[in-house]
């Protein structure tokens, strides 16, 4: 059905039909700052990106399966399953005693990985880590991968719904840590990449834990 | 000790000339100050039919001298000029200059190059030359493009032609530590010598005969590296000097940069983490002043009170397409409002 209004004459869009050259190029130097403050880059989604020297298909096999995550993440360990299928529960060692539940939703064609997680509970899932695994060769010219990882702001880092859920005196949210979030994924992606590197560098297995 | 010490180099002062007509923003035929272009700039002086750089340089000067006293024929070692559009091919204009003020330098250098960041780049040359037994230098800058180019009716409706403004300032330095000049840093960057070309539509080169006027070219595939590249040249050279004279930026109490339009203004200051007020230029009256900014920036800092006896100074641009960068720091001493 065709749309029933002009697309260049709602609010807000620029196309080069409504936007000449000449001022799409304003815009766009208007748009361009010599520097960005952090909390206007990583305030609202924290997204970072890596390449990784290490092809794409063992890239996803190792983020899909979820004891990876006890590797390359700064503090989540111990990981069981659940009674209810693909829900695993660990710790999230930098709240003390904190549990954290987990699922993992992966899309083989796409090379996306999700990790649907929260802190204390698992009925609701609402720390979710968009992951996505690009061919290195496609976008770079080169054997590896790329890898996309986006954290959205979920209103739930502000306040904690589930109160009673946590552990006792433990004083703090994992919403308090989100002026930290790039730190901490910088960090982490950067044990993803050395971990990855290192096995692919040196020919073991990608997933040690996996028996033969 | 740094390098300054023996002997020493003093700002001790700079004053304007600008030309008596004012254009609005109408006169480039664009009333909608919606467009981004035209944002910021509400007029700019254009130089009159017939008026020279060398009269420009003499007005300005003429102020300087009555501020500081100074005697023209004794008190000028060193003539530097640099003029955006030359009133004559082949002379340049410091001997004109020197005529008109009765002045008789051991050294005139008419500057060709460097731009908008002339002013820092005279410094670091008129330093040079005291360390070789000169007392004292006049530098001079003209920007007279305005009036001599964008305001030609076949450039006016250019976007570029409302940016540049006419003027004129100078400024003194002398071989004592009245005003010192802390430190001085200057860049070439060769690599990007080609981006800024003067055209004309005709495709013929400036000095052969045209149909057309000249317009300068910064082609549409180079604008964002062009923007980006100035968006950190400045900064990281204003750190720089900062660096050498022993300060960080937050001791700066008046930063005066090039002007080439508002985004490259908010762009540096932010990069800097510097409150607007402290950030002191004419872009709104006066449009790109090109090299003749620094000193009439300087200028309006001291008159209206943002520059007082102690204030540290920092002075930093870039010129062209990013082919030069520099800056300077001085502990400012020099003339204040009580001049006028």
């Amino acid at each position: 059905m065709p749309s029933s209004v002009d697309i260049n004459l709602i609010p807000n869009v620029h196309r080069f039909e409504n936007c000449p050259k000449d001022e799409m190029n304003a815009l766009a130097m208007d748009l361009t700052h010599a520097v960005y403050p952090h909390d206007q880059v990583y305030g609202k989604y924290c997204t970072l990106e890596e390449y990784i020297a290490c092809p794409p298909e063992a890239v996803f096999e190792y983020l899909s399966d979820v004891h990876c995550l006890a590797e390359w993440t700064y503090s989540m360990r111990d990981f069981a399953p659940t009674e209810q299928d693909g829900l695993y529960v660990s710790l999230d060692k930098i709240g003390s005693a904190t549990r954290i539940f987990t699922k993992v939703k992966s899309v083989p064609g796409a090379m996306t990985v999700d990790y649907h997680c929260a802190w204390d509970q698992g009925d609701a899932l609402w720390m979710i880590y968009l992951m996505r695994v690009v061919p290195a060769q496609l976008v770079l010219n080169k054997p590896g991968s790329v890898v996309l990882w986006t954290n959205c702001k979920h209103p739930h880092y502000e306040n904690n719904p589930f109160p009673d859920a946590a552990p006792e005196g433990r004083d703090l949210w994992v919403g308090d840590l989100w002026p930290f979030f790039y730190a901490g994924h910088h960090v982490e992606m950067q044990n993803l990449k050395s971990i990855l590197e290192h096995r692919h560098a040196s020919g073991e297995a990608i997933r040690p834990w996996v028996s033969k | 000790m740094t390098q300054l010490s023996q002997p020493p180099l003093s700002l001790v002062g700079t004053a304007s000339y600008l030309p008596e007509t004012v254009r609005d923003n109408a006169f480039f035929g664009c009333t909608d100050t919606k467009n981004p272009m035209f944002k910021g700039s509400r007029t700019r002086h254009h130089v009159a039919d017939g008026e020279t750089a060398v009269q420009m340089i003499e007005r300005a000067a003429r102020r300087l001298g009555e501020n500081l006293d100074l005697d023209f024929g004794r008190d000028v070692d060193v003539l530097l000029t640099n003029v955006s559009c030359l009133d004559q091919p082949f002379t340049g204009c410091g001997a004109s200059v020197a005529r008109v003020l009765g002045c008789k330098p051991r050294w005139i250098i008419d500057m060709q190059n460097t731009g908008c960041v002339s002013f820092v780049f005279m410094l670091d040359l008129a330093r040079a030359l005291i360390r070789s037994g000169a007392r004292s230098a006049l530098l001079c800058n003209v920007q007279n493009a305005g009036g001599r180019i964008f305001a030609h009716p076949e450039n006016r409706a250019r976007p570029q032609s409302a940016i540049p403004g006419d003027g004129c300032g100078v400024g003194y330095v002398v071989a004592n530590d009245e005003s010192p000049v802390r430190a001085i840093e200057t860049l070439s960057h060769g690599e990007y010598a080609d981006d800024m070309r003067v055209k004309s539509e005709d495709g013929e080169a400036w000095w052969a005969p045209r149909s057309g006027p000249l317009h300068i070219d910064f082609t549409q595939s180079r604008i964002g590296k062009i923007v980006s590249r100035g968006n950190q040249l400045v900064p990281k050279i204003v750190t720089k000097a900062c660096a050498e004279a022993g300060i960080s930026v937050s001791d700066i109490d008046v930063l005066v940069t090039n002007q080439p339009n508002k985004t490259f203004l908010r762009n540096w200051r932010e990069a800097l983490l510097m409150p607007e007020e402290k950030h002191v230029h004419t872009f709104e009256d006066h449009g790109n002043l090109f090299g003749a900014a620094m000193p009439i920036s300087i200028e309006k800092a001291a008159l209206q009170g943002t520059l007082t006896n102690g204030s540290t100074l920092a002075i930093g641009g870039f010129s062209h397409a990013g082919d030069y960068s520099g800056a300077a720091i001085v502990d400012w001493r020099g003339q204040s409002e009580h001049v006028q």
